[in-house]
Parts: C-alpha cells; structure tokens; sequence
C-alpha cells in the first residue's frame, strides 16, 4: 500500500466514524472525529509542501552545477557591465577632446573674422584709387571672413553633434542598469542553490527617473516623434 | 522680462558633455553667467542660496530627477516664478503631460539644434514678458 492509498484508508475510517457519532447524535465523538480528519489532511498538506521542497531542492542542485549558469553570474555578466561602462567613458572622453579642440579653434577663427573685418574697413576708409596688391588684399579678406563664419559655424554644429555622448551614455546607461539587476537575480540563484535560502530580488522603480532616449526598433510606448509634436502638445495644453 | 545677456542660468544635466555644449550654445547666444549642477539635488540649494534668473533642466538624473527639481523650484514661494527650460531626451507624451501640470516653461526633444534652443529661450522670455505688462 501506497503513501496516498493509506491516506485514502485513513481518512475512509474518519468519514466513517463522523458518520456513526452523527447517526449516535454523538457530540463528542463528532468533534474529535472532525479535528482527527482535519489533522489528517493537514498532515496530507504538509507531505504534499516536502515534496514540491525536495523537487525544488533537487532542481537547485541541478542548477548549482550547471558552470554556463556561474560563469555568466560570477564572471561574464560583471565584465559586460564593465565593459559597458568603458565605452562610456572613452565616448566623455572623445567628446570632451573634440570640444577643447572646438575651444581653441573659435578664438583663432575670431582673431581672423576681426582682423578680415579691420582690413576691409581700412580698405573702404581710404577711397581713392587702390593698386592691384590692394585689391588683392581686400578679395583675401572678404574670403576669409566669409569662410572664417562659414567654419565657425560648422564648428558649432560639430559642438552639437556631440550630443550622442549625452543620448548613447543613457542607452549604456540603461542597459548596464538592466545587467545590474540580471547580475543580482543570477547570483541570488546562485546563492539560494548553494544555501538552501530564500531572498526576494525587487526591480527599483525607474519610471520617476525617465527611460531614456528612443531607440529605434524598441517599443517605448506612446512617445512623440520630433519637436514639433511637442509644440503641437503642449499648445493643445493651452501652453 | 525679457532675456538679458548677463541674466543668470543654471544648466542642469547629469552628462557632463551635455552641460558644456549648453553652455557652449548659450555663450555663443550672448549669454554667457552660467553655472553648472549634475542633478537636482545638486541644483536646489544652489537656486536657493543664489540669484538664479533662468533654470535649464534634464529630466533623467540619478538623485533628484529634473521633474522633481521643477516641482521643489514651483514650490518654493522665492523660486516659483522662476522660467524653467526641460531640455530632455524623455518623449513619452505624458511626461511631457506631466512636465506641463508641474509647470515647465518650455520643453526641447534632444537631439535639438542650436536655432530650437535660440528660439525656445526667446519665446520663454517674450511669454514673461507679456504676461508681467
């Protein structure tokens, strides 16, 4: 006989016994033999926990020795994050290099808009008849103040475009956040398999700190598409 | 009020390349007081000690998020008047909902463009202006 066929037995002799004190108007007899049925399950309940235990325990043995599953809690997942953060910082790197380049570049250019400037002022200033080297001269610096503002410009988008530090430094951000916690559920199993412990892993709440910029081919909800869209928003918001 | 080019700003933004090509597009728009924080919790006790005119934010910051920086700046009875630019690259249409409710003055998608934020600060002021006469 069975562990679940002695269950079954046991519990047929209970019914039977709440049966006859209920036929007896036994009071007495029906409560005992109601508690007795109720510890009998009880007890049924409580087999039934070990077991899912013991599954749960074997599972985890199962997983403890699984090297893949460590390696990637203990080594690889830790050097992906520092990897992640070593991009970050050769992109600061890189592009606060090309602003100080940006830095040095515009007070050189500004020296030439200013001294283009002097020369056609000294040049219209002095009337008359201008000999050939002075017309010359007064080409050269009409050219060169108009190319100097034409870099100087260019240079300010070059100062613009180095906005992909801010906007792919919150895509690694993010996704370094995401490994964080990956790291952290991995090495609680880890931990759990070896221990035979329980502990809770809880995601941090982000949504008040934002989620990022878009990323093309990832869903991120109902997100505007450019500037104008917010302008069209927020002057349907009376603003 | 309409914008001075020696009004006093503080550029908010926890990407330190960010707050120098602020400041760098600032400068070359005239104005060129400008002061840096890297979160809000940086940013509040440097509104409340100084004599801030302008405040530039972003939203996503470690600490104090740039929404939360602009509810504590509309809370305080010496700042709340204050204009506050949201310069972010947050796109869900209810946080830019939410920005509005807690009072943002002006709000810019990066990636942005110097003649945005030229004309943003512009129209931030000229709405001062207009709504002090």
């Amino acid at each position: 006989m069975n562990a679940v066929q002695r269950g079954m037995a046991c519990n047929a002799v209970l019914v039977q016994a709440l049966n006859d004190a209920l036929e007896q108007n036994d009071q007495a007899a029906f409560t005992l033999a109601l508690y007795e049925l109720n510890a009998a399950q009880n007890s049924s309940l409580m087999s039934g926990v070990r077991q899912v235990a013991g599954d749960l325990q074997a599972a985890l043995e199962q997983f403890r020795i699984d090297s893949r599953l460590l390696d990637l809690a203990e080594r690889e997942i830790p050097d992906a994050r520092h990897r992640l953060a070593h991009v970050l910082k050769l992109t600061d790197e890189a592009a606060h290099r090309t602003m100080d380049l940006i830095d040095q570049s515009c007070p050189l250019l500004d020296a030439i808009t200013h001294k283009a400037e002097s020369l056609l002022c000294a040049g219209n200033a002095s009337g008359g008849i201008r000999n050939e080297s002075a017309n010359e001269m007064a080409l050269f610096a009409d050219t060169a103040l108009v190319n100097a503002r034409s870099v100087r410009s260019m240079l300010t988008d070059v100062l613009l475009t180095q906005g992909y530090q801010d906007l792919s430094g919150q895509i690694i951000r993010s996704v370094m956040k995401l490994v964080g916690e990956l790291e952290l559920a991995l090495n609680t199993l880890v931990r759990i398999g070896n221990l035979q412990t329980t502990t809770a892993c809880q995601k941090p709440d982000i949504s008040s700190h934002g989620y990022g910029p878009v990323i093309p081919g990832v869903h991120h909800g109902n997100t505007v598409g450019d500037q104008q869209d917010v302008d069209a928003m927020l002057s349907g918001l009376g603003m | 009020m309409a914008a001075q080019s020696n009004m006093s700003i503080l550029v908010v933004d926890d990407f330190s390349t960010m707050r120098r090509i602020i400041k760098g597009l600032l400068q070359d728009l005239g104005y060129s007081n400008v002061t840096e924080a890297d979160d809000g919790l940086t940013a509040l006790p440097l509104l409340k000690a100084g004599n801030f005119d302008f405040l530039i934010t972003d939203w996503n910051m470690p600490g104090m998020p740039g929404v939360e920086l602009l509810r504590q700046v509309r809370a305080d009875e010496r700042l709340s008047k204050m204009p506050v630019l949201m310069l972010t690259a947050e796109a869900k249409r209810e946080q830019i909902i939410e920005a509005a409710q807690a009072g943002v003055s002006g709000y810019v998608i990066k990636p942005f463009t110097a003649a945005v934020l030229k004309e943003k600060i512009e129209k931030i002021f000229a709405t001062k202006t207009q709504s002090a006469a």
